[in-house]
């Protein structure tokens, strides 16, 4: 029953795309006129694709071979130097086209549910995993399936790409790829080292969509005014998703200690007065409308009409649709991951498919990498929950401690290249909410000093948190140091080891990085690890 | 009046444009100071002023202003020349501590300059000003450190406009980082009271001598210079203070108040902090400025 005929109820792309360009020759040239090239260009393009395909496929045998790293991007990279256009080429072969999914948080999760649900319904699903999302990732994503001969393999036939896409790499992603279906999930402030502004990524934004064309379907959060108004002037076909369970929100939940939330959508993107909140359920996502002009949030296609908290670890939601009720399992925490699954239903309603696969592919989605995973070590349960903005920290903090037990709580901060170099968000998120609330705590990361400073203002004593840095912090470093100087260190620091046992312990974790730690024949280290409930990375 | 200075101390901060330049974390400013006052028995009051609100100058002893993006900050100068402006130089000239990070201090300035459309109007409390040089240029992002009055502060930069200084005295020397421009190694502008700096991350945070330098500034402003002026110009009140009203035994009071201040501002247990700022100077190379950080926290620890 479930494994339904796609043919039927899911036209191929190809012939949409073949009718409109009969019926309207001029856009289509204009968009990508490489789409009709003549027969000897045509066969050079597959000569250079073929020779793309084998390069950066030995490269990646190649990077493997001498564990280089893990060989996907460099596939990509070397594909794409012998012929930029690759991308473009190979995606035009694949039969049902592609979904590309993004926002700032939840990329990964969205597509992996669409993934579990297409796969489900029978389709062929070749998915971009773990962060390989910046246009390297999508090169190696389609060579890595690709064939000397320049052509997809079984040339594409029931298959569909989806493809989680970097917040910038989207005008790039679209002038290569006729998205089939684009999901823009929501958008906060994020690593503005690396993006630059929020403002400047709508307008990125908003260009892009200008340049999709009239078949792509725009799947927008409604309950996101920053990205509900993003398909103004768009031709093609919109669906909205939000919530509508007036229960959920912030004021009725905590009116006593309403927390701090950053918003990062305050001002109406048409005229620029404030919005009105009649519901609000975190940071700026939520039931708004302008204190000054027209707009306000566009009525939902698809809804949850309720949203239930069933376990520590899965919502119950009812969805509505045409007057129909389903009710779906959302197998993890937070309000966030209901709007990843609204986006993902919305995605597979926006390619026909059923709401049998809907709901079997929502319920048996498996978190990706530290989206709420779980580990089982002995009788212990680790949780692995990843956040990389204010709002995205918030949700995670408002999900472990929401039962009001205390928990081991392991904290990672870290500040290389793709978590973001600028560690300032953490100021902004509301850590007050763990006071309390942790049995032990432990910090850690290459920024572990910012974030225990944070959890000190928050009102954690020091006392309380065990601090392993990245690298152990000493004051004799220096080159400028005498050597009567250095044994006068050496021999106070013996004085405090011996004169103060817990100095010792502090020590001990402070020369050890985390990786050590983990082997740490200590008790105190061994023990605040081994007894980890959560970790909040 | 006399059981005045029994009472605790208390601080009211003004916190300029809360909901609308608060992009770097410029919160943990404000909970920095707020702590910093509270474990010294000092009541710091926050009062968020924003667009519309009136900047009355006797209200307050010490001013914030964080940054923000492009957008927002277009109304906010308005607003700062309309509603703002008059307060807030009389407020400076009273040697109010101001401290104006990014944005906050880009408005303080002359003007900004931006790639496209026209400038945006500051208050020109520092000479100085911001010109954005178009997208091409790239923007100064990454940690920096900075030399201040023989010491360190450490924080993280991300702007895209270049400011230069014209008579205004530099924060400080750019250790590594870029600083207002990239060019010449100058970091952020001082005057009178009043610090703008590009530096967030957030600045007070891990560097608790100059949160705690600011609280100073202000302590002393609200609590000495009513005596001082109390004591040695009293004509200054004619009509407003009775003379019979004055206190009788200046002198002791005097001395209980310069007491309480100083006692006020008893070191605090910051080796976290200063391991915290240490750990960026040796994130950017800066070794023996870090020794030196971390030896002196010993020093006085030992």
């Amino acid at each position: 029953m479930r494994k339904q005929r796609p043919s039927q109820s899911m036209p191929p792309k190809i012939d949409g795309e073949q009718q409109e360009s009969q019926n309207n020759p001029s856009q289509s040239t204009n968009t990508v006129p490489q789409r009709q090239p003549n027969r000897k260009k045509r066969r050079q393009h597959v000569l250079r694709a073929g020779l793309a395909v084998v390069a950066g496929r030995a490269a990646g045998a190649i990077s493997r071979r001498l564990h280089l790293g893990g060989g996907t991007s460099v596939v990509g990279i070397v594909a794409q130097r012998i012929y930029p256009e690759i991308i473009e080429h190979l995606a035009t072969q694949i039969e049902y086209g592609t979904v590309i999914v993004t926002g700032t948080n939840g990329k990964t999760t969205t597509s992996g549910f669409i993934a579990t649900i297409l796969r489900d319904s029978g389709l062929r699903v070749w998915h971009n995993r773990e962060g390989s999302n910046l246009m390297r990732g999508v090169a190696s994503l389609f060579v890595i399936r690709a064939q000397p001969n320049g052509q997809m393999r079984r040339s594409g036939k029931r298959a569909i790409s989806i493809l989680e896409i970097d917040e910038a790499t989207i005008p790039q992603i679209v002038k290569a790829i006729e998205p089939r279906v684009a999901v823009f999930n929501n958008l906060f402030r994020d690593q503005l080292d690396r993006y630059g502004e929020v403002d400047s990524i709508i307008s990125h934004w908003r260009k892009a969509i200008s340049q999709m064309p009239a078949t792509t379907t725009l799947v927008l959060n409604a309950d996101d005014p920053s990205i509900a108004h993003l398909a103004t002037g768009f031709s093609g076909k919109v669906l909205y998703y939000g919530i509508d369970d007036p229960s959920l929100d912030l004021q009725k939940q905590r009116g006593d200690s309403e927390q701090y939330q950053v918003s990062d959508a305050r001002t109406c993107s048409n005229c620029g007065h404030e919005y009105r909140y009649d519901l609000r359920f975190y940071s700026h996502i939520g039931h708004y409308r302008c204190t000054s002009c027209e707009l306000q949030r566009p009525q939902p296609d698809i809804r949850a009409t309720q949203v239930q908290l069933d376990s520590f670890d899965r919502h119950r939601i009812t969805v509505e649709h045409t007057g129909q009720q389903h009710e779906i399992i959302v197998p993890l925490p937070g309000l966030y991951n209901v709007y990843n699954a609204l986006a993902a239903i919305t995605a597979a309603q926006a390619v026909n498919t059923d709401w049998q696969s809907i709901i079997t592919g929502i319920e048996q989605s498996k978190p990706a990498f530290g989206r709420g995973e779980l580990i089982q070590a002995g009788d212990r349960t680790i949780r692995l929950l990843l956040a990389k903005n204010p709002t995205g920290f918030n949700e995670v903090l408002r999900t472990v401690f929401s039962e009001g037990i205390a928990r081991h709580v392991l904290f990672i901060l870290n500040d290389n290249i793709a978590d973001g170099q600028d560690v300032s968000w953490i100021w902004d998120v509301d850590f007050e909410r763990a006071v309390g609330h942790t049995q032990s705590l432990v910090v850690s990361g290459t920024r572990a000093l910012d974030l225990a400073l944070r959890l000190k203002y928050a009102g954690i004593p020091q006392k309380e948190m065990t601090i392993i840095p990245y690298m152990p912090l000493k004051g004799e470093w220096g080159t400028h140091q005498t050597r009567q100087q250095r044994g006068a260190n050496k021999k106070q620091k013996k004085r405090q080891t011996l004169a103060d046992p817990e100095q010792l312990t502090s020590q001990i974790a402070n020369s050890y990085g985390l990786k050590s730690a983990l082997y740490s024949k200590h008790p105190l280290v061994k023990l605040s690890l081994l007894s980890l409930r959560i970790q909040v990375y | 009046m006399s059981d005045g200075f029994t009472q605790p101390l208390t601080l009211t901060l003004g916190h300029l444009y809360p909901d609308q330049l608060n992009l770097y974390g410029d919160r943990g400013n404000i909970l920095t100071l707020r702590r910093r006052c509270q474990l010294r028995g000092i009541e710091l009051r926050i009062v968020g002023l924003g667009i519309g609100d009136a900047l009355a100058p006797d209200e307050y002893d010490i001013l914030f202003i964080g940054g923000g993006q492009d957008k927002e900050q277009a109304p906010v100068a308005q607003d700062l020349h309309e509603m703002k402006g008059i307060g807030l130089w009389a407020a400076i000239e009273d040697d109010m501590p101001v401290l104006a990070v990014c944005g906050g201090f880009q408005l303080l300035a002359h003007y900004y300059r931006p790639a496209e459309g026209p400038d945006m109007q500051g208050l020109g409390v520092f000479d100085a000003w911001t010109i954005h040089k178009g997208a091409r240029t790239a923007r100064c992002i990454g940690n920096i450190a900075i030399s201040w009055n023989g010491q360190t502060l450490v924080g993280f930069e991300n702007h895209g406009g270049r400011t230069y200084l014209g008579t205004a005295k530099p924060l400080g020397k750019v250790l590594k980082g870029y600083g207002n421009n990239a060019e010449d190694s100058t970091e952020g502008a001082i005057y009178r009271n009043a610090y703008g700096t590009y530096l967030h991350g957030s600045l007070l945070p891990k560097n608790p001598h100059f949160a705690d330098y600011l609280i100073k500034l202000a302590l002393q402003r609200k609590y000495r210079s009513d005596f001082d002026t109390g004591q040695e110009k009293p004509e200054e009140f004619n009509g407003h203070i009775h003379i019979d009203q004055m206190p009788v035994d200046d002198s002791r009071q005097l001395e209980s108040t310069t007491d309480n201040i100083a006692s006020s501002l008893l070191p605090l247990d910051d080796l976290l902090e200063w391991e915290a700022h240490a750990s960026v100077l040796v994130r950017l190379g800066l070794r023996n400025e870090a020794t030196a950080v971390l030896t002196a926290q010993r020093m006085r620890k030992g």
